[in-house]
């Protein structure tokens, strides 16, 4: 058994003082992103103080937020979703050359630095350039696709809209809505799009384009979403299994062998649980033919839904949480995933590698279910695919805590900035706290 | 609100000495709000962890947190006894919270209406363990019995309930809001947008029901 520590580090500064609902990593700055009442507080996580703050957009709380990838040099963009309905579409604009040193780091340093104080206000502040609408009731999830051509926004009204930005300049914004998804039969909670990496794009190309989106709602289901050669977004699969509502997604950021990435799901049952696309035995995807057991009959050949996707659960983490689990993050760098929920609970779960190839053997016929009780009983797998390596309770004191997630450390007290990994916990007390993992293998 | 549009127009009322109190004790309270201000305002254990690394940066945030604590005790204006913390919060306690919450539809309590009774009141683990740390998770669950089956508000006295007591009680309890089984024709609806924490938030800031549940909580406040 690996042995494994979390160990408090500072909290980002300054604190929030009300509920706080996500903190989301920029792609490749030292910027975080923190959701909470009407706002968006960005940190930089050099300084773990302070960047900017992004005010005065939305009438009701901000509940998710998204980096737009790839931009070039000196550009931001962020999207937040809001309870009023919206989306809003912001971007940080230079405000002047006083203060503009040509860093060749590329990455940009000038505008990570902070503080959102005056002289930062000078050389650089948000814009909100555009409000997305459209849905009927508050939007609670937003994510860009891996090469930010599209954004994907989910709401109470149990829709999912996908959106491209058409614009001919990265700072124009002309947002058009390419697809409405509808098959949802409650709030859709969160979306996340598959990261692109060679497996992803070995499957599936038969039918479909290569981003994959994955839903998650109030209904108790996952979904997973594709465009098929006619432009159609599509419902390939329904991941049902969890008896509450399913909080969100997590897709595996760094699949081993270019496999296919497995996508965990995380619910208000207390569970959380990993799915794997079935692939041919080629390696490649399963076509239609391969799938009897959906839709024996003759099906128009115009169904292009017909092509289905097996996803199959296999394997369920081991159970910490009693309630609501609300954030599940997947390390790129290590593998290990870290969850958290309504008891303030933070759980660290590490892959027994050895495991794994014996269950996706297992026979095909089992249901969902069936496969995640086998794997409690040890019956089909010779031992546990995933061990629980440690939990810190009480993270946030007696707080709920909303969301977790895996970034690099930029701060000084890392050996190691930019490589390093460290935990990040946002909670109902307004804090934003960062954690160091230290794991000994045995 | 018309008459006719009431959902149970001849509810059965209890008078409010009918109902089990412990509010009338000649022992001298200050209310339930005050009681526990030591509990609240108490710099809980997490915030003086070790591992940190600045701390002066840390003493600052304890006085702005103080402050901004001071908002769960807000208008419960007297002072508080010393020994605050001597007596766990009980089924009692929770039920004198919410029984004075007035019904969206009659101009009485949700107690005299029998929406919410004292046996319906489960504390985890018991109060009578004594005083929970500022960081044990207490789990409150009140089962509601709306006034008739089919009653389209249910989820909004739920909600009352909730907010009432999440209002009041310190951040180590949850609440757990539910209809008392077979209590209610869509049981199972109810309970769950009641537990989801998201809807919750965003009920709470859509207007025309924060009114109606800002009525409702009036009463509470005039003890």
């Amino acid at each position: 058994m690996a042995s494994a520590k979390i160990v408090q580090l500072q909290s980002l500064k300054p604190d929030l003082h009300e509920r706080a609902w996500v903190s989301i990593p920029h792609p490749n700055l030292p910027l975080i992103a923190t959701a909470h009442g009407k706002n968006v507080t960005v940190f930089s996580l050099s300084t773990l103080s302070l960047h900017s703050v992004l005010a005065d957009g939305h009438s009701r709380s901000v509940r998710s937020v998204s980096w737009k990838p790839n931009l070039p040099p000196h550009n931001l963009c962020l999207i937040t979703g809001s309870f009023d309905s919206s989306a809003g579409v912001w971007r940080w604009a230079n405000g002047g050359d006083e203060g503009d040193d040509d860093s060749a780091d590329g990455l940009g340093r000038d505008m990570t630095r902070g503080p959102g104080n005056e002289d930062s206000a000078k050389t650089g502040d948000w814009d909100y350039n555009l409000v997305l609408e459209g849905h009927d009731s508050e939007v609670k999830g937003c994510a860009f696709s891996p090469s930010g051509a599209y954004l994907a926004t989910c709401s109470r009204d149990k829709s999912i809209w996908i959106w491209e930005d058409i614009a001919s300049a990265e700072s124009e914004d002309d947002w058009e809505t390419i697809a409405v998804l509808n098959e949802h039969e409650g709030d859709v909670k969160a979306v996340a799009w598959c990261p692109d990496v060679p497996g992803r794009n070995n499957v599936g190309q038969r039918y479909y384009s290569v981003d994959v989106l994955a839903s998650a709602s109030y209904d108790n289901t996952a979904r997973i979403w594709r465009e098929d050669s006619d432009g159609e977004w599509v419902c390939v699969a329904v991941l049902q299994g969890h008896q509450g509502t399913v909080w969100g997604v997590e897709w595996e950021p760094r699949p081993k062998n270019d496999e296919f990435p497995r996508l965990m799901t995380f619910s208000a049952d207390g569970t959380i649980r990993v799915w794997t696309l079935e692939q041919g035995k080629d390696g490649t995807d399963a076509d239609g033919s391969t799938i009897p057991q959906d839709r024996p009959g003759g099906i128009p050949s115009t169904m292009r839904r017909s092509f289905r996707e097996q996803w199959n659960c296999t394997a369920v983490l081991p159970k910490v949480h009693d309630k609501d689990v609300y954030s599940v993050t997947w390390s790129a760098d290590s593998g290990l995933v870290a969850s958290t929920g309504s008891d303030g609970i933070v759980a660290l779960y590490k892959e027994d590698s050895d495991v794994v190839s014996n269950f996706q053997s297992a026979p095909e016929d089992n249901a969902p279910n069936d496969s995640a009780r086998s794997n409690h009983d040890g019956s089909t797998v010779s031992g546990p695919q995933w061990q629980l390596l440690t939990t810190v309770p009480n993270a946030h004191g007696p707080y709920e805590i909303n969301h977790i997630t895996w970034c690099k450390r930029h701060d000084a007290g890392s050996t190691r900035r930019g490589e390093e990994e460290m935990l990040v916990t946002t909670g109902d007390d307004g804090v934003v706290q960062s954690w160091q993992v230290d794991v000994k293998s045995p | 609100m018309a008459a006719a549009a009431l959902d149970n127009a001849n509810p059965t009322i209890l008078s409010a000495s009918q109902l089990p109190t412990r509010q009338k004790r000649s022992a001298p309270r200050n209310g339930p709000d005050c009681r526990y201000s030591d509990l609240i305002f108490a710099k809980p254990s997490y915030m003086s962890r070790p591992f940190l690394q600045d701390d002066d940066i840390r003493y600052q945030d304890d006085t702005a947190a103080a402050v901004a604590w001071s908002r769960f005790g807000a208008g419960s204006g007297a002072a508080a006894e010393v020994d605050l913390s001597a007596e766990p919060i009980d089924e009692q306690e929770i039920y004198d919270l919410i029984s004075s919450i007035t019904d969206p539809e009659h101009p009485v309590s949700l107690g005299q209406l029998s929406v919410v009774n004292l046996p319906d009141i489960h504390i985890t683990p018991s109060p009578a363990l004594g005083v929970p740390s500022p960081n044990t998770i207490v789990q409150v669950t009140v089962e509601l019995t709306p006034t008739v089956t089919h009653c389209s508000l249910a989820t909004v006295l739920g909600l009352g309930v909730r907010v009432r007591l999440e209002q009041v009680l310190p951040p180590n309890y949850r609440v757990e809001v539910i209809c008392k089984e077979n209590s209610h024709s869509q049981d199972d609806q109810v309970n769950k947008q009641l537990s989801d924490k998201e809807r919750v938030a965003a009920a709470l800031e859509n207007d025309s029901l924060r009114s109606v549940l800002d009525k409702m909580l009036e009463s509470c406040l005039e003890n």
